[in-house]
């Protein structure tokens, strides 16, 4: 296998540039001249409705797909270069099905299973594997079966199947469908800590309630296109832009906006601010 | 969710739309028939080129056949290899590992080469040209106990659904740096497993729950269903049945009488 990735702190995590996609010659275009860059240590949520394209998007960066024109860039190496199993060491993919992915009768076996491909030392993969139990919550369950999990745990699984690789950056395609609540949470939430050590995160999701509260950036695609681009609280705010991909902004972004008349901010993101914000407006 | 493939292929040609799928399969059976009954190349290379007209007839493209003549074409290039050691007679050509080869020999293996690629192109032709769901009801028509009909159209879908499963499933562990093209044989096996696993794991699920919603939608709760989908045989197929009829009649007899034949000591 090649030397890792080499780690260039002034590289953008993912760097998209111009990028058109097709899945068969003959068949439709489905990536319409997309550039989007991501610098490193961003956490960033990719939404917009179904088929608009974010799945196909997040397969170029880590070389699953390749652009039919323009170029990807992960961590400053083009995507067209080494093998997806080369580029894992850089970006992380977690599907949305665990179980597309699990296969080890024990929950430890199956976390090892990308270190070992890695061919990290014994001791540093058992290492990998154990923080990576323990950052989504699974340690107690390490010498479990895998398949006798429940759902929300196989979610987990997968997510930690794939951290136990450590890539600096990662990349969650709906991590939440099929979770209540809590486990979307969780999951987000322990996204977020792997985000605060300074590793990169995109995540696909159709939860905005939930990118709005932990999420700083939001990019929006829509028909192949991206249409939105920013801070979570400016993108989520703007109605009439994401009407367009068929989305409208969190439930309350919109009470706030409704209030905007008696001095209510237009980009509240959670029932916090606007809380806050109505004890201001109320004089408290 | 986009699927692989179908082998299906819908055409507005008269053999898609106007034939009944009972006289398709009796067509296939009837060049399986024939490619048996002889193995003098000639006579098989005739009936390969009926069958490609038919494909023709159709208005099935060159390319979607390709497959099927690659396919063939290595088991032709094998053919030619094998045969020859075995079946001697007629004019000798030259000798190879003490083995003389001769004219007889090269022409069999040329025919069992004809033979596989007219049952597969025959075959992949008809899958082309039938559709599963008339199909189906032709085989309900003859008798086929209507919940084999359904197993039959289900596993029919099944192939691209668990194809699409295959490519999830390997890209998803593709994700997790496993290179199965780096290992050696053992590894590779091993790792295999990877990939077998959780498709076995998600064959069983789809397979459950294929069930459980024909179930709820309340397959079985009758003897027999009825169909949208109509076929019916008109003169056409009457006049192509007996001609089909007619020709395996004669190839048996030609077979009898040891016209058409390189050789009666094999099939
Ligand atoms: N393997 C494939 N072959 C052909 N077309 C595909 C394939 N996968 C996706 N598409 C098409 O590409 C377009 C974008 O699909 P994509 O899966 O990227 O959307 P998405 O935004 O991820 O949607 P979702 O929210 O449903 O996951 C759609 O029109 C889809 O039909
Ligand atoms: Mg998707």
């Amino acid at each position: 296998m090649a030397e890792p990735v080499q780690l260039q702190r002034m590289e953008p995590a993912i760097d998209v540039s111009e990028v058109r996609f097709r899945y068969s010659a003959s068949g439709p275009e489905v990536l319409h001249d997309v550039s989007l860059r991501v610098e490193q240590g961003e956490y960033v949520a990719l939404i917009g409705q179904n088929g608009g394209g974010k799945t196909t998007l997040a397969k170029h960066f880590n070389g699953l797909l390749k652009p039919v024109a323009g170029v990807v860039r992960t961590m400053g190496v083009d995507t067209r270069g080494p093998s997806v199993a080369e580029l894992a060491r850089t970006v992380g993919y977690v599907y949305q099905n665990p179980d597309h992915q699990i296969f080890a009768q024990k929950v430890r076996t199956e976390v090892a299973f990308g270190p070992h491909n890695l061919k990290l030392p014994p001791e540093e993969a058992a290492r990998r594997v154990d923080e990576a139990l323990e950052l989504v919550g699974l340690r107690e369950y390490a010498d479990e079966f895998a398949f006798s999990l429940g759902r929300g745990l196989r979610q987990k699984l997968a997510v930690a199947s794939v951290l136990a690789m450590s890539p600096p950056v990662l990349v969650v395609d709906e991590p939440t469908t099929g979770l209540d609540l809590q486990g979307s949470r969780n999951i987000l939430d322990l996204l977020g800590r792997w985000n605060a050590d300074g590793r990169t995160i995109i995540v696909i999701t159709h939860d905005l309630a939930l990118v709005a509260e932990r999420v700083p950036r939001t990019v929006v695609i829509s028909g192949g296109r991206i249409i939105a681009d920013g801070a979570t609280s400016t993108v989520l705010s703007e109605a009439d832009l994401l009407g367009k991909a068929f989305l409208r902004p969190p439930q309350v972004t919109r009470v706030a906006q409704r209030l905007q008349k008696f001095g209510i901010a237009s980009d509240v993101m959670t029932v916090a601010q606007l809380r806050a914000q109505l004890r201001l407006a109320l004089g408290e | 969710m986009p699927v692989g493939y179908s082998i299906y292929v819908e055409r507005p040609s008269l053999i898609h739309q106007r034939i009944d799928p009972r006289t398709k399969l009796a067509a296939l059976g009837a060049v399986f028939v024939l490619a048996l009954a002889f193995n003098h190349p000639a006579v098989l290379g005739g009936i390969l080129v009926l069958v490609l007209l038919a494909a023709q007839l159709a208005q099935l493209s060159w390319r979607s056949l390709l497959p099927a003549m690659v396919g063939s074409l290595w088991f032709l290039v094998l053919s030619l290899l094998i045969w020859p050691f075995y079946v001697k007679g007629g004019p000798s050509l030259f000798i190879l590992f003490g083995s003389t080869i001769s004219v007889n020999g090269v022409l069999f293996g040329l025919a069992m080469g004809l033979r596989v690629a007219l049952m597969v192109l025959a075959a992949g032709v008809w899958m082309m040209t039938t559709s599963p769901q008339k199909l189906t009801v032709g085989l309900l028509r003859l008798g086929l106990p209507y919940k084999a009909g359904v197993a039959m159209t289900a596993a029919i879908r099944f192939v691209p659904l668990l194809n699409a499963e295959r490519i999830t499933i390997t890209e998803a562990q593709q994700a997790r740096a496993l290179d199965l093209k780096r290992e050696n044989p053992f590894n590779r096996a091993v790792k295999s497993i990877a990939i077998i696993g959780p498709l076995f794991v998600r064959s069983i699920d789809v397979a459950q729950s294929l069930a459980l919603a024909l179930e709820a939608r309340g397959f079985a709760a009758r003897d027999g269903r009825t169909s949208i989908v109509q076929i019916g045989m008109t003169t056409t197929d009457r006049i192509i049945l007996i001609a089909l009829a007619a020709a395996c009649l004669l190839a048996i007899g030609l077979r009898i009488l040891g016209i058409g034949l390189i050789t009666r000591a094999y099939l």
